[in-house]
């Protein structure tokens, strides 16, 4: 078993020149966007080009039915590509706005096929002078593959039953997440009846062949990302836990080592979906960030027990095996465009700005709020950070009233001179940074420094 | 909740767009979609018996577009009286494609392989049985 | 070996063709009882024909006549109208039309007539067979079952699947000759929900008369078949799908599941 040198002792190890400053890539991000609604109006092209006229009751509202039944299918497969863990994707539009359009998306997907359903009965029973209970038993049982799409749109409704946060509350995230992949199986049950019954595929060669190349490139984009770069890697790698080190009381860290770390080019302020192959940590692969800036030698998390799992996090012994995704995040130096940056951590948010505040160059303040003394981990290294880089770290202790530093425009700005200048990097807890953003924009940070990553997917 | 509402809104609004862009009369082609026979003839409406007399045959007509997407059909006419139309590219009642039909047609057995006894099927007449399976039957040597 | 010797005549009565095909070498008595069958086809034409005016059919529908001063076949035929209207819960009626006629019960009961008579001469391998629907008697050949192929109501030429079997009745009822089978490309309507359906029992008489009700009854002609003990059935609907009772797997061939 190799030695680890702490981080603690030994002081920082010294780094390369820091980078040019450069202006942030805003534009990219959207990029994405402009790409997935560009794909949507070729969709809505294709149905107008099949479209020649929409004559009576049963036109309108089967017309309506293919309009949304071929956005939601198109929908469906963005959805898929966005949760792919594309490593352009992430880094362009970061792993937590991803997640965020997926789960507006999938809501809004929803909606869509369910409107398709209701349109297309309600439409084929006027027309053929039917009723819905009638057309519907048809439908489901006679057409081609409409049985299979019935359970794949069951299977949605389902699962996006159980994502509603009401019902996400009541499970534990590993069980909503296993759920969650029933989408897989609504996605592939529904494919086949957007072919064999779509009226815009019928006759259009060309449509069918890229529907299908749409479909089958999302699923190979999935497969490639999703489970074979994760096993590539881990047969590169072969990532162990060296060590685990308490560093307050509810946290410790864990220090991992492995062959080639160099190779992985985990960035300061990026994190890893961690999944422990010890039994009772198998099936949860959680993203942790990493705690110190990646040394050749070894990776390190730190990890506050907040339940079950984290809790076991704490038990993990060394040389269990560990597969590693990543890194992830967009919450890198590469987003500062000003000399002088704020870190604002809350909490256990305080674990990718640690190695932020090593690396970053510059003027570097750093204000870190608990809710008690005892929960400031590795406050130690902060300090041996402060320093010796000639940086300034603030503790905010306790809570609402009882805060030695409020989050308010004003307190902060008495802090630290000329915010409005500074680049601002904040992880917390969504109360805490909701109300650290609020307040940066009062003192007239603008948004486009104002740089955030939330740990809520 | 407001965003869900705008959601609804436009994705509503944007529908009706759409649909309200495209034209509101069926296509002209009426009825019975026009068929063209395909054995080298010039383009016509499908003939009625005191115009034409003595065509008999089964003519596939062109692919045409209609409100329910394209459409083809085959006629079968005997001496100039249509005796029997094929739908082989449309939707009935919104419903199942070509594909149907296409499956339904592979599925067909060839007479001559399936070596079969007799025929059954639709009462024909007179004339129809002339060009139907059953003289054919009933020509051969035992 | 030799083929075995078939006799066939093919007879215009009724306005269709009437088919007979005696398999094995035809004994005096069968040539003679195949004539006399043609003969009595043409007497039920003149009986029964709706479309001559001194048919007794006809002038029984005038109220010239009454049941009883026709002849004793004519009685028999409506009593099997009657109680074919009550096995189709009125799906089926001899007079639909306004007019008494019978005609879709009288051709498949001929024919079973015309067959029971080669039958009671010796002629046990046979089938006859009127406008499309058929008896059968005995075998193909010896040790080889009759093979009757169903023709495709969609593509004239074709076939839809073969009927195999001994002693088989075939009726198929459908829509080529009925007139035009226009669809309506703006209701989507068809004229009817089958395209065709084939029913298989032991005898013609009960087999055609309930294949023109279950045509009539379109969809719902599935449960109601499926009720029925002795006869199976195949239909191809007018949007191209097909469906058939359990037991008609043994009997012809179905479309292996897509």
């Amino acid at each position: 078993m190799t030695t680890v040198p702490h981080a603690r002792t030994g002081g920082p190890v010294p780094r390369p020149a820091p980078p040019p400053v450069r202006r942030p890539r805003r534009f990219p991000a959207e990029g994405a966007l402009v790409v997935v609604f560009g794909g949507a109006a070729a969709v809505l092209a294709l149905w107008w080009r099949h479209t020649p006229s929409v004559v009576g009751l049963d036109g309108w509202l089967t017309g309506a039915g293919r309009i949304t039944g071929l956005l939601a299918g198109y929908a469906c497969a963005v959805l898929l590509a966005l949760m792919a863990r594309v490593p352009v994707l992430d880094r362009v539009v970061g792993t937590d706005r991803l997640a965020r359009w997926h789960a507006t998306g999938g809501r809004y997907t929803v909606f869509l096929a369910l409107a398709h359903t209701a349109l297309i009965i309600w439409g084929s029973s006027v027309s053929s002078r039917t009723n819905v209970i009638d057309q519907t038993a048809t439908m489901v049982f006679e057409y081609e593959d409409l049985l299979q799409g019935t359970i794949g749109l069951l299977l949605l409704l389902g699962v996006g039953a159980v994502s509603a946060r009401a019902a996400r509350r009541r499970m534990s995230y590993e069980t909503w997440h296993h759920l969650h992949f029933c989408t897989y199986l609504a996605v592939f049950l529904a494919f086949f009846h957007q072919l064999s019954n779509g009226a815009d595929f019928v006759a259009d060669r060309p449509a069918r062949i890229a529907w299908y190349t749409l479909y089958l490139g999302v699923a190979a984009l999935l497969l490639w990302n999703r489970f074979l770069t994760p096993v590539r890697r881990a047969l590169r790698h072969r990532l162990r836990v060296a060590e685990v080190h308490p560093e307050a009381p509810g946290v410790v860290s864990v220090y991992v080592t492995g062959r080639r770390l160099a190779e992985l080019g985990a960035q300061p302020g990026q994190f890893f979906r961690w999944r422990f192959l010890a039994p009772g940590h198998w099936w949860a692969a959680n993203p942790f960030s990493l705690s110190a800036p990646a040394d050749p030698r070894h990776l390190r998390i730190t990890v506050k027990e907040a339940g079950g799992h984290s809790r076991a996090v704490a038990r993990l012994r060394p040389g269990t095996r560990v597969w590693a995704e990543g890194p992830y995040g967009a919450f890198t130096a590469a987003r500062r465009s000003s000399a002088k940056v704020l870190l604002l951590g809350g909490g256990v948010g305080i674990t990718p700005l640690r190695p932020l505040f090593e690396t970053l160059p510059g003027e570097v303040t750093l204000v870190y709020f608990a809710r008690r003394a005892e929960d400031l981990a590795l406050r130690g290294e902060l300090d041996e950070i402060a320093a010796a880089r000639g940086a300034r770290v603030h503790y905010a202790v306790g809570e609402g009233a009882g805060t030695s530093l409020p989050l308010t425009a004003d307190a902060l700005g008495a802090v630290i001179p000329d915010l409005a200048a500074h680049d601002v990097y904040v992880c917390g807890p969504p109360g805490m940074t909701e109300a650290a953003r609020r307040a940066l924009r009062d003192a007239g940070v603008p948004r486009r420094r104002i740089h955030h990553e939330s740990f809520a997917f | 909740m407001l965003r869900a509402v705008a959601a609804t809104t436009a994705t509503v609004a944007g529908l009706f767009l759409l649909l309200a862009l495209k034209p509101h009369q069926s296509p002209t082609a009426a009825a019975a979609p026009p068929v063209e026979p395909t054995p080298g003839g010039s383009p016509s409406a499908v003939p009625s018996a005191p115009e034409r007399d003595g065509t008999s045959g089964t003519f596939t007509g062109d692919t045409i577009d209609t409100a329910r997407g394209p459409v083809q059909v085959r006629v079968t006419l005997a001496k100039g009286r249509l005796t029997a139309i094929a739908v082989l590219k449309g939707e009935h009642r919104e419903g199942p494609s070509a594909d149907a039909l296409a499956r339904l047609t592979k599925r067909a057995l060839a007479a001559q392989n399936a070596k079969i006894d007799a025929v059954s099927g639709a009462t024909f007449t007179s004339e129809g049985y002339r060009s139907s399976l059953q003289s054919a039957l009933d020509r051969a040597d035992g | 070996m030799a083929e075995p010797r078939t006799v066939r005549h093919a007879e215009h009565v009724m306005g269709t063709v009437f088919s007979f095909d005696l398999r094995g070498a035809p004994t005096p008595a069968v040539t003679a009882a195949l004539a006399d069958a043609v003969a009595w086809l043409h007497r039920v034409d003149e009986v029964f024909s709706t479309y001559r005016p001194g048919s007794q059919i006809s002038r029984l529908d005038r109220g010239e006549l009454t049941e009883r001063q026709c002849d004793p076949e004519v009685a028999e035929v409506l009593e099997l109208c009657r109680s074919t209207a009550r096995a189709a819960d009125g799906w089926f009626s001899a007079t639909a039309g306004g007019r008494l006629d019978p005609s879709a019960v009288v051709k498949g009961w001929a024919v079973e007539r015309a067959s029971q008579l080669l039958y009671d001469v010796g002629a046990r391998h046979h089938s006859v067979s009127g406008g499309g629907d058929l008896q059968t008697r005995g075998e193909a050949a010896p040790g080889t079952p009759w093979r009757i192929g169903v023709a495709h109501p969609l593509c004239p030429g074709d076939l839809i699947t073969v009927v195999t079997g001994r002693d088989l009745a075939v009726a198929t009822s459908g829509t080529a000759e009925r007139g035009p089978h226009i669809l309506d490309p703006h209701t989507g309507r068809p004229a009817t929900a089958l395209a065709s359906v084939t029913l298989v029992g032991r005898h013609l008489t009960e087999v055609d008369a309930l294949a023109t009700a279950a045509f009539a009854m379109g969809d719902a002609a599935r449960g109601w078949l499926r009720a029925r003990d002795g006869i199976e059935a195949f239909a191809v609907t007018a949007d191209a799908r097909t469906w058939w009772t359990p037991g008609f797997a043994a009997y012809g061939e179905v479309p292996v599941p897509a």
